[in-house]
């Protein structure tokens, strides 16, 4: 483990917490320091929404069929029972799981994945989600970077609670629902940017991320005007 | 789990409402049903937009229509602000100090058409936010965790059907197999769904609410799943035009 990155991890998290920022830009920000530290392949935060079903807030590559592995886990797969469950699962190796979830197994090994880490996001009593981490190479987990793997996903959990709304409402799984209402906003920003600019889902996220923060914008304020067509955005839609 | 079904559960205590008007089910049953499964006396929905002039849609008694158009005239109030904020204003009780400030004239008038405790719910799906579903108690209320999360889910349903209003609206056999079909769970595997209806922006030159009236209504149509069809348009096996029938391609990605 990089010490050096470790403390600079967070500090550049705490910095964007205590500023005007938008939420799943930081998640995304949290789950690219997760692959950048802790070796991770891939990672990813899902929250549950007032069904109990896991939804994605944010993950490290916004490609379909990351999205997909993450989502398919509503039926089977490691970051439901850590929701279930509120505790970590730990898969150092998941071909040896293929009689425990076989779809999933399956689904995340043609993903090049083999071994998959998932972490609870827990508030007071409450599990609102999870952070799941993908590893291509199977193989135990360290134990420091699990550690540190919990922290990132209390960070997460905190990071619910302070996204700035004028009149905010104090209850739960409203927050909750606002949050993942802002990762729809985010969802058909991006397929409307993917169509024009004739772009994937992942070059479409972060050309509106580079976007935003150039125009120091929180974006999902930029994403809202962008589907609205509510003001020109020069460079943006060329 | 039992929240599983919320949303079934939702739909079916709507229905019930419209089958007890002989009607098909609209906006206004969800109004009903929600005043007879949560603690509050009415409800309202108004018909809400960025660029055009707002409206009320329906309520269920005088002091939820008093509500809806005070709100509406004054242009404050919590109706007002979950609107603008796009999340839920939950004020148990109007009598409130701080109240007073955020909306001095609405909280006044609201307290004398005999509201006591108002509870607004934006109608929303990212972008596309048509409406405000208003609830309102003579007592101070509060909504406990399950109360609120049946509340957001009958705002959920009210969204889906002031969008197929609309497409009642342009007439056409889709409407007959909208009521029939009731409604999918739009909830676990919804991503696609969204960047879909962002992609029908552009393919069809719409807004993003008629682009989401337009996958739905092609699902139906098709009888496919709305998240099948949504696949099919992100991975460029599906693509709308402005004036053909939508058409599949063999060019997958």
């Amino acid at each position: 483990m990089n010490q050096q990155l470790l403390a600079k991890t967070f500090v550049e998290l705490a910095d964007n917490l205590v500023a005007d920022f938008d939420l799943i830009d930081f998640l995304r920000l949290l789950t690219d320091r997760c692959v950048g530290m802790l070796d991770a392949s891939a990672a990813g935060v899902l929250l549950a929404d007032r069904d109990g079903k896991l939804r994605v807030m944010a993950a490290s590559d916004e490609r379909v069929r990351l999205l997909e592995l993450f989502q398919l886990q509503n039926d089977e797969g490691p970051c439901l029972e850590c929701f279930r469950t509120g505790t970590q699962v730990a898969v150092p190796d998941l071909t040896r799981e293929v009689d425990r979830w076989p779809h999933f197994v399956t689904a995340a090994h043609r993903s090049g994945f083999g071994a998959v880490h998932a972490l609870p996001m827990r508030l007071r009593d409450e599990v609102v989600g999870a952070l799941n981490l993908f590893h291509a190479t199977p193989g135990p987990f360290d134990p420091v970077g699990t550690l540190i793997a919990q922290a990132l996903a209390d960070v997460a959990t905190i990071s619910l609670l302070q996204q700035r709304t004028t009149h905010r409402s104090t209850v739960l799984n409203e927050q909750l629902q606002t949050a993942l209402n802002s990762r729809v906003l985010i969802e058909q920003a991006k397929g409307k940017l993917a169509e024009r600019q004739n772009i994937d889902m992942e070059q479409a996220f972060t050309t509106l991320r580079g976007y935003a923060r150039a125009h120091n914008r929180r974006l999902s304020d930029l994403a809202r005007a962008f589907i609205d067509n509510s003001e020109p955005l020069p460079g943006l839609v060329a | 789990m039992r929240s599983d079904s919320r949303s079934d559960r939702i739909q079916v205590l709507v229905a019930e409402q419209a089958a007890l008007r002989g009607a098909r089910v609209g906006v206004v049953d969800v109004c009903t049903a929600a005043v007879v499964a949560l603690p509050v006396g009415g409800a309202g929905v108004s018909a809400m937009s960025r660029t055009a002039a707002s409206h009320p849609l329906c309520s269920t008694d005088d002091i939820s229509e008093q509500l809806e158009e005070l709100q509406l005239t004054l242009g404050e109030g919590p109706c007002v602000d979950a609107f603008t904020h796009g999340s839920a204003v939950l004020t148990p009780d109007l009598l409130t100090g701080a109240l007073q400030d955020r909306w001095p004239v609405f909280a006044d008038a609201a307290l004398e058409a005999g509201a006591r405790a108002v509870f607004a719910f934006p109608l929303q799906m990212g972008a596309i936010s048509p409406g405000v579903l208003d609830l309102y108690a003579d007592i101070p209320t509060v909504l406990d965790t399950e109360q609120l999360a049946d509340a957001l889910a009958f705002a959920d349903l009210a969204t889906l059907l002031l969008l197929d209003a609309r497409i009642d609206e342009t007439g056409g056999p889709v409407d007959r197999a909208l009521a029939d079909r009731g409604f999918e769970d739009l909830g676990g595997y919804r991503a696609e769904i969204d960047q879909a209806t962002g992609i029908l922006t552009v393919q069809l030159g719409v807004g993003i609410d008629e682009a989401f009236v337009r996958l739905r209504a092609y699902a139906y149509m098709q009888g496919h799943r709305l998240a099948d069809v949504a696949a099919d348009v992100v991975a460029h096996r599906l693509r709308f035009s402005p004036d053909t029938e939508p058409r599949r391609t063999d060019e997958e990605t």
